[in-house]
């Protein structure tokens, strides 16, 4: 994977989502937020991949470590929850993170990274298989809430390469 | 092309004209159309094939084999009194996996072979020992669009036109290719992939115009099928199947055959506010062609979303059979199969035609088995049911009203109010899927792949978000009365009942190859490719393939003068999907079965891309 993905995400804007059934979401930055998520002044740093850096290779930047502020916040999972739902992630990857049109993210294992920072990035600037970039459409807040639900949903499960086991699994399916 | 005259290849029912073709005067027969089988006592009162085969009976030259859609096959070499010696004659990798669904075309001792995304092209030489490559086509297709597509990066196939291979791209394009030299002739954007829209169909070519349907239905796109010119690409049509007459081609010449289908504007009247403009309708199964009545048929998707209370009313047209004018693209009649859908019964399985006898009446009619559950026999000159029986377990509804063309609904499996409704049957992958049916002439028998699976239905809230899923429903599913997966059934369109029928652990998703050999082809989701006897359904021949079959099996004559069967395996599609599409298109490494509507099934198969050639014994 590449190493020079930038990430935007602290540029300070919030954006209303309107987050209800039936209606059409606009995509409208209402103003800035008073803070990034990290603090200010952060625009443009890295997510760290360290599977890209051998040991012993000169880094020229101070990686960006993303920690989510919501982390261990049980209300704010339960809205990531929601917002899975409300923004259509559940169609494409799957009731509870099983997977559909896009990947599982119940199985531990993460196509462009698993931690923080990484799922957010993927979040905000969506990825080349069809992800849709949310940074700017929907508030960095609710970015972190989908973050924290989304790595909620392995639950430290060890998922073997074949699945033979015929456990039941919900699937919204087309 | 395509004036070939219906009266002049005729097949009377029983005929097993034997005497046709040696194998060496079907080596010669290249070039010369395929009038062999015309037998002299061919005009009986059975089925017929309504616009056969106009090149040589030794090719497939499009997808469906014929504008009727038939998949019938006049070749004879193998027959069930010899099919038990078929062998792998040669094989071919694709070099992608995912779903390996459609068929090669074979036209000229070529063979052109279209994969799933990114959809490479590959010229095959039947001349030579060892099948080399002419050529390979890998052409610019957008990565977004694999993770836009809703039920697996699917190609159904090319078409040919004087010397252009033409087939779709996942990201929403129409290419066109030297078939000589594997160079892009032309390219043209038909859909935008950033808000959803795909392309997974085959395109037919009628009169010089390639026809081209969007894919897209899970992603509340609007649905089209549009006419390009097949030399140029320049788009000469482009008619929407939900909205505005204007924007449908309605016009005049629209003579729908029910009262309630009558009007002006439906297609935005029967929906509610503005919801049409999402409200699906895409047109990406098969598409046939009358040259006779000038006219093309195909379906069309489910509505957008599926949470119906979102979109009061009958959703015109979508889930619907449209017959346009070929020439102008003008709606001529329209018959919606499942108005204000419920269940995702999109109307896209292929149309037949067939000009048969019912109740003593001679029908110019389309045979068409729904994902409803329902076959319908319909007068393609007008859109009138003439029959509409259940070929599967049905439940949702307890009938069809040939006084108005509607189902009569069970009221206790719609799905309104976002309610919990249980073991509705058919599921959500329908009493048949996309994999195409085949008819033989010979037996008067339709040859039907069909699924076996239930679901229950949960609507729930969904909003519009350009580029996501616009669905608002969890359908979960599984096998459904009787516990098999499938069943492979020959089906009488002229009566309405099935002749007899193979049960399958899996639900079928290949299509199916019947020939005048008498033999009838299809492959399994745990990697079978079977051969049947076409009279009476008794299994004749099996050979494991290398993985799940969702392809379509095609026959041809090789420049031997020999038969051969070819298939692709390669698990995929929407219900292969399940153990094929747990990871993004890029990384092929992960076999995990994700979902468990097919317990077991990845203990059979894995994921794969390879052609599989047969042939008997020498």
């Amino acid at each position: 994977m590449s190493a020079m993905r930038t990430l935007r995400a602290l540029a300070p804007h919030l954006t209303l989502a309107v987050v209800t059934a039936a209606a059409t979401i606009a995509f409208l930055r209402v103003g800035e937020s008073p803070a990034s998520p990290q603090g200010a002044g952060d625009s443009l740093r890295f997510v760290p991949h360290p599977e890209t850096h051998p040991v012993g290779w000169p880094s020229h930047d101070k990686p960006l470590v993303l920690t989510n502020p919501y982390a261990h916040d049980a209300k704010a999972l339960g809205v990531g929850a929601k917002l899975y739902v409300s923004y259509n992630c559940i169609d494409c990857h799957g009731a509870d993170g099983n997977g559909s049109m896009g990947p599982s993210l119940a199985d531990g294992r993460w196509h462009f990274g698993g931690s923080d920072g990484e799922v957010f990035e993927s979040i905000y600037e969506g990825r080349p298989d069809g992800m849709p970039a949310w940074g700017g459409r929907i508030a960095n807040d609710q970015i972190w809430m989908l973050t924290a639900y989304v790595r909620s949903l392995n639950g430290g499960r060890d998922v073997s390469t074949q699945n033979f086991s015929g456990r039941a699994v919900e699937r919204s399916g087309h | 092309m395509a004036s070939a005259v219906s009266s002049s290849l005729l097949f009377a029912t029983g005929c097993a004209d034997k005497g046709s073709s040696t194998p060496a005067a079907a080596a010669e027969s290249g070039g010369v159309a395929a009038s062999s089988s015309a037998a002299s006592d061919a005009l009986s009162a059975g089925p017929r094939i309504a616009v056969p085969r106009p090149g040589p009976a030794g090719e497939w030259p499009m997808a469906g084999g014929d504008y009727s859609n038939s998949r019938f096959s006049e070749l004879d070499q193998i027959t069930p009194s010899n099919v038990q010696g078929m062998h792998v004659a040669w094989a071919f990798s694709t070099g992608t996996l995912r779903g390996h669904e459609g068929q090669p075309l074979v036209i000229d001792n070529t063979m052109y072979v279209i994969t799933p995304f990114p959809n490479v092209a590959y010229a095959i030489d039947l001349r030579a020992e060892g099948q080399p490559l002419k050529w390979r086509f890998r052409p610019e297709n957008a990565q977004a669009a694999a993770g836009r597509a809703c039920c697996d990066v699917v190609n159904r196939g090319a078409a040919f036109y004087e010397g252009l291979l033409i087939y779709n791209l996942l990201d929403g394009h129409t290419v066109a290719v030297n078939a000589q030299t594997g160079q892009q002739v032309w390219k043209t954007r038909m859909g935008d992939v950033s808000l959803g829209e795909t392309i997974t169909m085959a395109p037919i070519i009628v009169k010089g115009r390639v026809i081209v349907g969007s894919s897209g239905g899970e992603m509340g796109v609007r649905g089209w099928v549009g006419a390009l010119d097949a030399k140029t690409g320049k788009l000469l049509w482009r008619g929407y199947n939900v909205g505005p007459d204007k924007d449908m081609l309605i016009d005049a010449s629209f003579k729908p055959f029910y009262d309630h289908d009558k009007g002006t504007n439906l297609g935005v009247s029967s929906w509610v506010g503005e919801s049409w403009k999402q409200g699906g309708g895409v047109a990406w199964g098969w598409v046939s062609y009358d040259p006779e009545l000038n006219l093309i048929y195909y379906g069309t998707s489910n509505p957008g979303p599926w949470n119906e209370g979102q979109r009061p009313g009958d959703n015109k047209w979508t889930c619907a059979i449209l017959a346009r004018d070929a020439d102008t693209g003008k709606v001529r009649w329209v018959l919606q199969v499942t108005p204000h859908d419920m269940w995702d019964y999109d109307a896209v399985n292929e149309n037949i035609l067939v000009d048969l006898t019912v109740k003593g009446a001679p029908r110019k009619a389309l045979v068409h088995f729904d994902r409803n559950g329902f076959a319908y026999t319909v007068d393609r000159t007008t859109g009138e049911v003439i029959l509409a029986e259940p070929f599967v377990n049905v439940n949702w509804a307890k009938g069809i009203d040939l006084k108005t063309g509607r189902p009569i609904l069970n009221p206790e499996k719609t799905t309104e109010g976002e309610r919990l409704v249980k073991g509705i049957c058919p599921s959500l992958e329908g009493g048949k899927n996309q994999q195409p049916a085949a008819f033989s002439p010979l037996t008067g028998l339709f040859y039907v792949p069909t699924v076996n699976l239930c679901m229950d239905f949960k609507a729930r809230p969904v909003s519009y978000i350009p580029g996501t899923p616009y669905i608002g429903a969890d359908a979960p599913e599984s096998r459904g009365p009787g516990g098999y997966g499938g069943e492979f059934i020959a089906w009488d369109a002229s009566t309405g009942k099935k002749a007899w029928g193979i049960k399958e652990p899996f639900p079928i998703w290949s299509g199916v190859l019947v020939t005048k050999g008498g033999v009838a082809f299809y492959g399994t989701l745990d990697g079978w490719f079977k051969a049947v006897d076409a009279k009476t359904g008794t299994p004749l021949w099996k050979f494991k393939v290398g993985s799940g079959v969702v392809g379509n099996p095609m026959t041809y004559t090789g420049p031997d003068g020999k038969q051969y069967v070819a298939v692709y395996a390669g698990i995929g599609g929407d219900m292969g999907l399940l153990i094929a599409g747990d990871v993004a298109v890029n990384l092929p490494y992960d076999v995990r079965e994700r979902g468990t509507t097919l317990p077991g099934l990845a203990k059979w198969t894995s994921w794969g891309g390879e052609l599989f050639v047969f042939a008997l014994d020498r």
